[in-house]
Parts: C-alpha cells; structure tokens; sequence
C-alpha cells in the first residue's frame, strides 16, 4: 500500500439539524481508508422521510463497500454526546442505522476523554486524580437528568411560555437526553480510543500518510493552566448548575404545597387585575432563566467535542464538533495552533451557530478571502434553519451575519441547499498538490465541489 | 385605590402637618447576619422611608410590589393595613406587646410571613432610591419613563435577582440552600439595594446598558456594589452588631459601651462581615466556602490588577469597588484614630460607628454626585475616578481631611487613575477651556434648562467647537437641576445636560469616519453603531462650565470598542430582559 493518499473525498450527508460526515482517503494503488465523523440529528427536514437516517447508513455502507464487499469503516469519531451528533448511531434489532454501521466493523472509535468510563480514565492519564474527573462524569449524567427535566417543563408549560422559549427547552432537552443505545453501541462497536489535546490518538498505522493531531477537548490538568481568577467557578458549576435547574423545576412540580403555606394566595388564572402586567412577564422571565441554566449546561457538552486536525498532502482538514471558545481556549495558545494557517477545509463548528467560529481561530485561517483568491478555503456546514434560536432575538443557528461571513471568505457548502432527493455534498481534495508542491512549486487547484444525486 | 375601609372615614383625624417620614421594619443585613455571633438573635431594625399612603402590595408612588410567584404561579395576598382607622401611617410588622425587634419568636414569624418579605424589599428600594434623591437634590425617575418600578419578592424559584428594564420590574428568586431551607434574596439588603442601584442607574445613564468596552458593564456591578456597601453603614445596629462589645465604662453616670483597638485595624475591618457583600446567599450556594458573594475590599491590588482583565462584569466590577472599599477603610481608621481612648486603649463604640456612617454618607453622597459628571456613553473607570473627585471639590474646594487625595492614592494603586487627558493635576475635570468661543446669542437661558429642544439649539449653533458630529444623530437625552449648597453656605443651582450621537454605518466605511483601519478579521459588510456624547454642565449664569465627552470622532475609542465587542461576540445587542440575570446567574455558579 502507498504510504500517502493522492485524494480526500468528503461526503456532507443531509441529515436536517445535525452532523454526518464521511471522509474518504484514496492511495495510489486504489486503496481507501473511511473515516466516519459523527452521525445524528435532532430534526429533518419536513421534505425527507423518516427512514432518512436508515438511507444515511446504507449509502454509508455502499459507499465504505463499493470495491470490496467486506471492507471495513476504518474509524469512527463520535464528536461527543449530543444526539445531533451521535443518534444515528443508536441500533434497533438490528435494522436501525446504528446497526448498519455496526456491521462495518469500524476498526477504531475516537471518542472525549469525558466519555471513557472511570477505569479507562487513569490509563490515559489525561487528568491527575480520579475525583475531580469522576466529579465531571458524574455531572454529565446528572446533566442528561436535567435534559430529561427541561423537556417535561417545557411541555407542561408550553402554554405559559413564551413560545421560543419553549421550543428551545424541548430542543436542546432532547439533544442532551441520553442515548443509550447509540453510547453502548459507540463503546461496542469496536476499539474505543478516549482522546484529549496533544494525545496520539493511535491512527498511525490505519490512516498512513495522515497527520491526525486531536486539538480538543483540553483534560482538566491543561484547561487548569490556563484558567483565570476564580477558576474554582467552573468546576463548581458541574456541580451547581443541574442542582439549581432541578431545583427550580421540582419547586414547579410540588407547586399545589404552598412556599406559605396557610397565607392567602391566589392561583394564576384568578389574579386580581393589578398583578396580571407582571404575571405574565415574570412567567417568561422565569422561562428564559431556566433555559439559560439549560443553554450552559447546553454549551459544556458542546465543549467535550473532540477538535480534529488532519493534514495530508499539504491539505488541512478541520473538524471541530460543536466546540465552542471554552474547548477552543486551550488550544489556540497551544503549539498546535500555528497549524489552524494552512486549514483548506473547515467543518463549520456548531451548524453555524456564532460561539463556535471563535474569532482566535477563524483569524488564523489564512486561506480565506475573497472570490478568486488562490487556494480558497472550503467551509461546509450541516445545519437547518428553523430548529435553533430565533432570526428576532439574532439567536439563530445558523446565524447569518456568521453565513454571510462564510460566504464572502470561503466557497460554503450546506447541507441546507441540497433537494430532497440529494443525498449529499462532495468535496473532492486532490492531495498530489501538496506533494508535488514540495518539489515543484504550483499554484494548488481549489477544491472542487460538486452535488452527488442520491443512491 | 381605597384599601382601608376606615380611612376616609368621618372619624378620621388628619394630621395638619403630616410627617415626611414613617417607620417599616426591615432585616438589617440579611438573615444570616447574627447579633453578638452566630447564636445570636437576627438583626431587625426599624427604618424611615418616606411617608405615603400605600395601597395594597404594598404600592407606593415609585415602587409597586407584586407578589407573584412564576414557580408556584401564584400571587401571595397582602392584606397588611398600613394605616389605622384614624390615618395614622403603621407599622404593620412592629413589635406588638411586650415583644421587642430581638424577640426570636417575632423574628420567626415575620421571616414565614410572604408580606413581611414584601415591604422589607420595599422599604430598602425606597431608602436607595431617597439616597440619591438626596444626593443629587433632585427627583430621580426611572428610566422606563414610567413612575413605578415593580419588585417581584418571590419571583421564582432560582437563585437569581435582577433588574429588568423591559419588564419594569426588580426580580427577587429563591432558592434551597444546602442544607435545605429557603434563601430568598429579597431578604438581604446587599441584593436589594445592589439592584434598587442598577435601576436607579439605568435612569440616569440609560446608554450605560448598551454594548460597549468591558468597563462599562462592569461599571454597572461596581457602581451598585458601592451603593450596597456604603448604605449598610446607615444601620448603625449592623455596624456595632459585626464588631461586637468589649465591656463598658460608665462616664457621667451615662454607660458607654467599648470596642476593642485591635478590631479598628484596617485587616480586622477588612476581614470583618461589614465588607462582605450577600453572605447569607453566597453561604447557602456552597455550603460556607465562599462566605460572601462578593469580598471586594479583600482584594489585593496585584489581584485587581489582573481581574481588571477578566471577561466577567462582576469580576472587573469588584475591583472597581475594591478601590472605593479600601479608601472607605483607610479614611474610617484616620477618623477613629482622633477619637479618645478609653483605659485599655478601646474605644466607644457608638462614636465609631457613628464615623463609620457619616464618612460611608459622605462617600455615598460623593460617587452619587460623580455620576453628573461621567459622559453618557462608553464610561470607563478612569473616567468615573474623575467625576469622584470633581463631585467632591465642586463640593469641598479645599481638600482639608484628604479624601480626595486617599481615594486617587487608593484607585491608582488598582491601576485605576484618572484619564490623561481632560484632568488638571489633581485629577478632577478642567473647567471647560473655550469658554470665548462658543456663541450665547442665540439661545435662551431660562428656556435651556427646561426645553431639550432649545438646549439642542444651543448645541447644534456651537457643534463645532463642542466636536459634536455633524453626519451622527444627535439628540440631547435629558436636562436636570442640580441644587447644593456651595463652599459659601449659599445655594448653587447649575443645570446638567446630557446628549449623545449615534452613528450606523459598515465596516468598510471604518477609515473614512474614523480614520483607523477597522478591526482585523472584521468583514467590510459588517453592521456597526458607534456611540459619543457628553455631558454638559451649566453654571447659574448660563455658562457651561464642563464639557465632558466622549466625542463620536475619536478613532482610538471607537476602534478599541468595535475590536472588543466583535472579538468577544457582543456586537448584537443582548436580551435586555436578562442583561443582569445571565451575568448575575454565571455569579452564582450557575
């Protein structure tokens, strides 16, 4: 086999709100290596089928088994927990789309540090003491409580709400749930490799020719060195937030026993005509504050995204997840990040949403510019407008003034101008550029991008 | 609304001269706070407010409570009568009988009692809101436009409080402390007045809540720090309550009660609960670590220093009163130091406290003043450093106790000095320097000081010399008195306007305004709305006197401001609703 790819293939899958990628390498001898990048989604679109999902895996699995029926996935990422990123996985006696995947015997799975169960974490060594990361882990369950709990208030609620607001409870409840049978299928399906910033995480010898360098999520240990004053606070909020959320909303569930009681009180639908003006405000008050408890709860797991940078043939390829500043902090004052220059491919981190393009890193992207600039950045974005945030409040994903900044500075692909009867985008990277760059300096060809109607 | 069916009654006596004030019972402090250590009785004291006939809620003529849980959703009644049937203004949770304020079975019913809550986060707004009135010698309004600001005692269930500019209202959440028992903020006078003080705030400098450079919204917190550990010192039971007795000596047959010298040290104040700001709250987060919210005066200056960078309102805002604090303690241990001494080297407790609370009003009094004297937008703290200290000598010209020169000496060793330009030597603002340059003939003097239009007239016909830009929208936001009693003991009556400019435009038009390249990283069509304006302040002749601006053509500023907003995400406007609650909610870790 070649020690180096000659060309990246990327597939951008339809998955409505969500992530799905497929990424292809291809070696001079005709051989190939399929890395799978997440796999969710928490809304399609209303022109696909529901079996949309299921279609996803199979066009997977013709796609990893085109040339040769047994062919394996080499590698799975599953980027972190929310189900926009990981659902596709979940399996259904074996017919669902996880199982389809299953079946492809990936050869290894990348997942967080912060999804390893508490034995594997102490062999890594990626966080000092089993404590404080036991203390995380412990929270993220508690967390998947308190999604469980923001989904039940918002329908119980959906009437006193404002609507965004619970729209936006039920949404990111539903993202944060646990699925429990795409996460045993993750850690089942084949070797699983918990990965932090700077770890090898061990596809030398599956992805030869590929540099992979993890960038995120920090461990506790590197996030420490860079923390501020208070830097108790964050650690605090694992604890603090999901009690305070479950609080507010198990007051609301034990509601009809009085925090009076024996004091005269009157119910909402009976107030006197003084106190309505207020009533209602303080109702959607009351809403926006816990869904701003939910939002951060919201943004920590974002911040468990794995953040990945893969260089070959003089390409760089970005996959960030749904890394936010937090995750993004660490390793843009790292080593690493001189390497964020050369990015020809950007995974657009969040499905648009603003708080994932950090400007620390979109600054160093120095292949972006204008129409015609030599060697244009690629951004490709899987996203759907309509599912996240409101267009009024400038809280919605994907935010335009991010789009139209994507638009002006790279060639953008999203997944939002596919028909409905096309199953994917395709970037085609030719990476023999960068070899023979090194040789023979060339102007590079942009990466092409054509749609590829459905199988 | 007629809520006391006795009170127009034909046996009502009218008082001919009705008091001004009357008295409310409040917890002083918050329940945490114990007389004499923690196995001692809450502090409840008795406290003028000003004196109105209240309807039901209670509601008065500024503030309106609504008992409204959005939890629960339900209201709590109040049904309290705050007169008798003969007009007389009461007291409706006073102690009755042979009860007194330190009677624990009192002090447990008024804590369980819903309407108790009510009028104790009543009365601390009404006092907050009277020490500015006072200061300023003015009414102070709101900035809703409205007359009323609405307090919600029992909000919700989450440990939050807030001000709500759209909804008009202060929030007061509660919450299960770690131990399990209800926390409600609206009991603690440090989080009532802290944001009584941002809606007092929010009407006199309304652009203060709009994005601008991480000082100004740090402004906001530190400002309403200020006010909520300065106004702590106006309860003299709290103050001699933290220090504690140490014995007594009889002197004239009068007994006088003696604190000890080693508690007046600068550390034992700064250590004492008197600095330390919501303890009850911040106990119940955490189970007793933090001890308080916020401990400002605790603070280092190297610790300042580099919070003077963080990212967080609250963070940068405690270094801001951190500065203030510690020139408070400094100035409070030089007065002490010219009392007497009793045998033993202690002190008299009440003269100490009673220093403590006339230096806390006169510096109370002075960052009140200083904010007449701050431009209207983009505040930073150099420049609030400059308006203190101009407040204070338009007050006292000579600066014969040093107060000035201790509070600059304090805030520069926080890295906060005044601002290099504008200032004279001692740091206070220079007198408006043009003075024979600007054209009068036009304008009408008496007119100025109530029409907003004809102080625009003023403006405009002088808009070169004041560098007021042409090309912005311009419009003067308001016209105040401002009425003291000068160096002479005569009354000083000078007018303060207020305008502001505001320019929208795209960043690709950054160096044709400005004449700075914009922002890097920004692209060319990117939105932006750039704020100048100043402060002008009228003599009693008609003069200006001060022309203090942050004008809309200064580059630099404008520059910085943009790099800040579009670097850290905040170039769209927030939710005005949670401007306060989502920073307030990150403070309590959650």
């Amino acid at each position: 086999m070649s020690t180096a790819p000659v060309s990246a293939t990327l597939f951008s899958y339809q998955v409505g709100f969500g992530d799905c990628f497929l990424l292809r390498f291809t070696y001079a001898g005709g051989e190939r290596r399929h890395m799978l990048i997440d796999f969710g989604t928490t809304g399609l679109r209303a022109d696909l089928e529901r079996s949309q999902m299921l279609k996803v895996a199979q066009d997977i699995e013709g796609k990893v088994r085109d040339l040769d029926p047994e062919a394996r996935l080499d590698v799975v990422v599953a980027t972190h927990r929310h189900a926009d990123h990981i659902s596709g996985f979940a399996t259904k006696d074996g017919k669902g789309s996880g199982d389809v995947i299953r079946n492809l015997k990936p050869r290894i799975v990348l997942q967080p540090w912060t999804e390893a169960p508490e034995a594997e974490i102490d062999s890594l060594g990626p966080v000092s003491a089993g404590g404080r990361a036991l203390t995380r882990l412990n929270s993220l369950k508690a967390m998947q409580l308190v999604a469980g709990k923001a989904l039940a208030y918002a329908k119980a609620n959906a009437k006193s709400l404002p609507k965004g607001v619970a729209d936006q409870l039920a949404f990111i409840g539903q993202d944060n749930l646990s699925n429990m049978s795409a996460v045993l299928n993750l850690q089942s399906m084949g070797p699983n490799v918990y990965v932090y910033h700077g770890c090898d995480a061990g596809l030398g010898a599956i992805l030869p020719g590929i540099q992979v360098d993890v960038l995120g999520p920090p461990t506790l240990r590197q996030t420490d060195t860079i923390r501020k004053q208070r830097s108790r606070d964050k650690d605090e909020f694992w604890n603090l937030a999901p009690q305070r959320f479950s609080d507010a909303v198990d007051e609301f569930a034990s509601a009809d026993s009085s925090l009076f009681p024996g004091f005269k009180s009157v119910k909402k639908g009976r107030l006197y005509t003084e106190h309505r003006w207020l009533a209602q405000r303080l109702d959607e008050a009351n809403g926006e504050m816990l869904l701003g408890l939910v939002r951060a709860l919201d943004n920590q797991m974002n911040n468990t995204s794995v953040i990945l940078l893969l260089r070959a043939g003089g390409k760089t390829l970005l996959f960030p997840g749904d890394a936010q500043i937090e995750n993004w902090q660490y390793a843009l004052q790292s080593k690493l990040a001189d390497r964020l220059a050369d990015v020809d491919l950007y995974k657009v981190g969040h499905h648009g949403s603003t708080n994932a393009t950090p400007q620390g890193m979109w600054k160093r992207f120095s292949k972006k510019g204008g129409v015609g600039t030599t060697n244009r950045l690629t951004s490709v974005l899987s996203t759907m407008h309509g599912k996240h945030g409101k267009d009024e409040k400038n809280t919605e994903v994907p935010r335009r003034t991010l789009v139209s900044e994507l638009k002006a500075q790279s060639n953008l692909l999203s997944t939002e101008s596919l028909a409905a009867n096309v199953m994917c985008h395709i970037v085609e990277i030719d990476l023999r550029a960068g070899v023979a760059k090194a040789t023979a300096p060339r102007r590079r060809k942009p990466a092409a991008a054509t749609p590829l109607p459905a199988q | 609304m007629v809520f006391h069916p006795g009170r127009w009654s034909s046996n009502a006596v009218i008082d001919p001269i009705p008091a001004p004030t009357r008295k409310l019972t409040i917890v002083a402090k918050d329940p945490g706070f114990r007389l004499g250590g923690p196995g001692g009785p809450m502090a409840f004291v008795q406290v003028s407010v000003p004196a109105e006939i209240l309807a039901r809620g209670p509601t008065g003529y500024r503030i309106k409570v609504v008992d409204y849980n959005a939890t629960e959703q339900r209201v709590y009644v109040n049904d309290q009568a705050y007169e008798s049937p003969t007009g007389e203004l009461i007291d409706p949770f006073a102690p009755t009988g042979n009860e007194t304020l330190l009677d624990r079975a009192y002090q447990a019913r008024l804590l369980a009692n819903p309407n108790f809550h009510a009028q104790n986060a009543y009365a601390i707004a009404m006092r907050t809101l009277g020490a500015f009135e006072r200061a300023l010698g003015r009414r102070v309004s709101w900035s809703t436009g409205g007359h009323q600001l609405h307090i919600a005692p029992h909000a919700f269930a989450q440990a939050n409080a807030f001000y709500s500019e759209p909804d008009r209202a202060l929030m007061f959440g509660y919450f299960r402390s770690t131990r399990g028992e209800h926390v409600f903020t609206s009991l603690s006078h440090d989080i009532v007045a802290h944001e009584t003080t941002h809606a007092i705030l929010d009407g006199l400098r309304s652009r203060f809540t709009e994005p601008s450079g991480p000082d100004q919204a740090a402004f906001h917190e530190g400002f309403a720090d200020i006010v909520a550990l300065l106004s702590i010192f106006s309860l003299p039971e709290v103050v001699a309550g933290a220090f504690g007795k140490d014995g007594a000596t009889a002197v004239k047959g009068k007994t006088i009660t003696l604190v000890a010298a080693r508690k007046l040290a600068p550390a034992s104040i700064k250590k004492s609960i008197l600095l330390g700001m919501a303890k009850e709250v911040g106990q119940a987060l955490d189970a007793g670590e933090r001890k308080a919210l916020r401990r400002s005066v605790e603070i280092t200056p190297d610790e300042g220093a580099r919070m003077r960078q963080a990212d967080d309102e609250h963070d940068r805002g405690e270094v801001f009163a951190a500065a203030m604090m510690n020139a408070f303690v400094d100035l409070w241990v030089d007065r002490i130091a010219d009392l007497g001494k009793f045998k033993g080297g202690n002190y008299n407790l009440a003269s100490v406290v009673e220093e403590g609370a006339r230096l806390a009003g006169q510096l109370l009094n002075m960052a009140i003043r200083a904010l007449d004297y701050c431009p209207p937008t983009d505040i930073n703290f150099e420049q609030y450093v400059a308006a203190l200290l101009t407040a204070d000598r338009e007050v006292v010209p000579n600066d014969d106790r040093g107060y000035r020169v201790k509070i600059k000496e304090s805030f520069a060793a926080y890295g906060i000095g005044p601002p290099g330009v504008g200032c004279d030597e001692d740091g206070c603002w220079k007198r408006y320097p043009y003075q024979g340059k600007l054209a009068y003939a036009r304008s009408n003097y008496a007119a100025m000081t109530r029409s907003r239009d004809e102080l625009f007239r003023f403006l405009w016909e002088n808009r070169d010399t004041l560098n007021i830009c042409e090309e912005a929208y311009s419009e003067v936001l308001s016209i105040d008195p401002s009425s003291r009693v000068g160096p002479d003991g005569i009354a000083l009556h000078e007018t303060v306007c207020q305008y502001v400019e505001r320019l929208d435009f795209f960043s690709a038009e950054f160096k044709h305004h400005f004449d700075v390249e914009r922002p890097d990283g920004m692209n060319s069509r990117t939105p932006l709305t750039a704020y100048g304006g100043g402060v002008v302040i009228l003599d009693q002749y008609g003069q200006v006197k001060y022309h203090i601006a942050n004008p809309l053509k200064d580059g630099e500023r404008q520059r910085e401001r943009m790099t800040y907003l579009f670097d850290a995400g905040l170039l769209d406007p927030a939710d005005q609703r949670l401007r306060f609650g989502l920073t307030h909610q990150n403070r309590m870790g959650a």
